[in-house]
């Protein structure tokens, strides 16, 4: 033990600062839109970032985990479009509403395992396999619909649960938010599968010679990511009473970017939840302020590509400065 | 020792194994001790890596039989065969750059807090790992660090000092001094000759004879797939055994 100088800075600063790339980002950005328009540290409108931040962040933090894992997944935007129009169609036919919330993530972890057996079975990569998802999913949703939203007009416990107003203007998904974060920290931080996924994310290889299950690792996070879309999904209906068919397009490439600015590796092998979420909540209140300053429309995917590739490089430097990346 | 008879820890005998019409293995045999330690020499094509992965169990030989502690090897998987005690440090060490010190050495074998969601017992697999790396005398600054920031020769006393805890008893070492600089290949040698005395049997392929002269006990050359020779420490000088590998000619 003597050959060991426990220093506290290296301990804490190593396991918690690769997030202050992100926290940074998040306080010049929201900084800015306070400056610019000071309706946007209204209660109101941070109740709105906040309600944003949970459809988004209940996706990107499993997606995160999924990177860690060395793999992504494309079909989450339909995946979360899915959702909602089966729980709408579900509850339009009278179906018990707590039914119909497990039917509707059983359909996600279903989405899940398929794009978990495509990629470990096959080994396809997870881009391809995924991007056949999305686009699959995307075209039988368009099928069912017609194009058209699926509106519910009853009344059901469920939505208020998943998505209702709870104080003021902060709604239920706040509630859910706080609880997944803190969820998918604990996997990853405190249990044998988040050690297996950064293994796996790591270095594959050796994760496999010193005996980890490298594709049930894999496969169990694609059916996290498939079940928290459909969940996601779920909110998003609840809040609105109506499913979109064009519900999450985009939303893949935002659940990324978030894991990405949230200091995961593209990678893998490394990332945290925390920053994941504070990816969230970005590009949440990127999308918030650019409303509130009046902002065309178009601009706001172009300031999201731009924020990302800043990020991006903010993520590198904070690698190699705090975390040796590249080595 | 079965019946009274006491085997050698690891024998190879007349191994043969060829990829195609490419004769890779030809007929090797030797044997290993617990606590001997075996450099495995020869040029790049010797043959050198193939003996290892049959070992390790990714390959089956073709022909002859490869036993450990008296019992053949054929059929079990690379992960049984890690169970029985068989364990490699590829080149770099087996670790992963992110993690940190703690997080790597139990990699695949963590010490469970309890089995209800699989939680780590991570104050007690920084403390085992401290200790077990301590004793290689290697100085790390902390078991929290990750291992992206350590030298190729601090890996590598991860992996080795981890077959320790786990009570291995037979480490195979594949070129562990490679692109290491001498203070490091001097640090990463006394590690290993501290494992040996825990009556370890140690396999170190290198082609660098220098690297493995002074900590081993028993030689084996390998040349294009042929055994070359298997020659005790006090038989042979460094430079026999570099003239052998040159001219693939036995001493």
């Amino acid at each position: 033990m003597k050959a060991f100088v426990k220093t506290d800075v290296l301990k804490v600063g190593q396991r918690h600062f690769p997030s202050i790339g992100i926290l940074v980002s998040l306080a010049i950005i929201m900084i800015i839109f306070g400056i610019i328009t000071p309706k946007f540290f209204k209660l109101d409108t941070l109740a709105g970032i906040l309600t944003i931040t949970a459809e988004l962040a209940v996706v990107c933090v499993p997606m995160a985990l999924l990177l860690i894992s060395g793999e992504l997944d494309l079909s989450v935007g339909s995946n979360f479009a899915f959702a909602g129009v089966l729980g709408a169609l579900l509850l339009n036919r009278q179906v018990n509403g707590l039914l119909t919330l497990v039917a509707v993530i059983l359909f996600g972890i279903l989405i899940g395992i398929i794009n978990g057996l495509l990629t470990t079975k096959l080994r396809l990569p997870s881009f391809i396999v995924t991007l056949g998802s999305m686009f699959t999913l995307r075209g039988l949703l368009l099928v069912v619909t017609g194009g058209f939203p699926i509106s519910f007009r009853g009344q059901n416990v469920l939505l208020w649960l998943l998505n209702g107003k709870l104080i003021g203007e902060i709604r239920m998904s706040f509630i859910w938010l706080v609880f997944v974060v803190v969820c998918f920290h604990f996997i990853l931080n405190k249990t044998r599968h988040g050690n297996w996924s950064l293994g796996c994310g790591g270095n594959a290889d050796v994760a496999q010679a010193l005996g980890i299950p490298v594709s049930r690792v894999k496969l169990f996070n694609f059916l996290l990511v498939g079940a928290m879309a459909a969940f996601g999904g779920m909110l998003s209906f609840a809040r609105f009473g109506m499913a979109y068919p064009t519900l999450g397009e985009g939303m893949e490439l935002e659940a990324i970017a978030s894991a990405v600015l949230g200091g995961c590796a593209l990678t893998g092998g490394f990332g945290t939840i925390f920053g994941a979420s504070l990816g969230a909540l970005l590009i949440a209140s990127l999308r918030v302020g650019l409303v509130l300053v009046g902002a065309p429309a178009y601009w706001y995917r172009a300031f999201i590509g731009i924020i990302l590739i800043i990020g991006i490089v903010i993520n590198k430097e904070v690698m190699r400065r705090l975390v040796g990346g590249g080595q | 020792m079965k019946d009274g008879i006491v085997y050698p820890l690891l024998e190879i005998r007349n191994v043969k194994k060829a990829f195609g019409r490419v004769t890779a293995l030809n007929g090797v045999s030797f044997d290993v001790q617990s606590g001997e330690l075996v450099g495995l020499l020869g040029d790049n094509g010797a043959g050198k890596s193939t003996l290892i992965k049959l070992i390790m169990g990714i390959y089956e030989p073709d022909e002859g039989e490869i036993l450990f502690q008296g019992k053949s090897l054929r059929g079990l998987s690379p992960g049984y065969r890690r169970k029985l005690g068989i364990e490699t440090v590829p080149q770099g060490g087996a670790v992963v750059p992110y993690l940190d010190v703690a997080r790597n050495f139990f990699l695949g074998r963590e010490i469970l807090k309890t089995r209800f969601l699989n939680i780590l017992a991570l104050s007690k697999m920084h403390e085992e790992s401290a200790r077990l790396i301590a004793e290689t005398g290697i100085r790390l600054r902390s078991t929290y660090e990750r291992v992206s920031f350590l030298s190729g020769g601090e890996r590598q006393v991860i992996s080795i000092a981890r077959t320790l805890y786990f009570k291995g008893k037979l480490i195979l070492l594949d070129e562990p001094t490679l692109n290491l600089s001498v203070k490091e290949t001097d640090k990463l040698l006394e590690a290993i000759t501290l494992v040996k005395n825990y009556n370890i049997g140690i396999i170190f392929v290198t082609h660098n004879v220098y690297h493995v002269f002074d900590i081993a006990d028993k030689f084996v050359i390998l040349n294009r797939g042929n055994l070359i020779g298997v020659y005790q420490k006090n038989d042979v000088t460094p430079n026999d055994l570099l003239t052998c590998i040159r001219t693939g000619n036995p001493i």
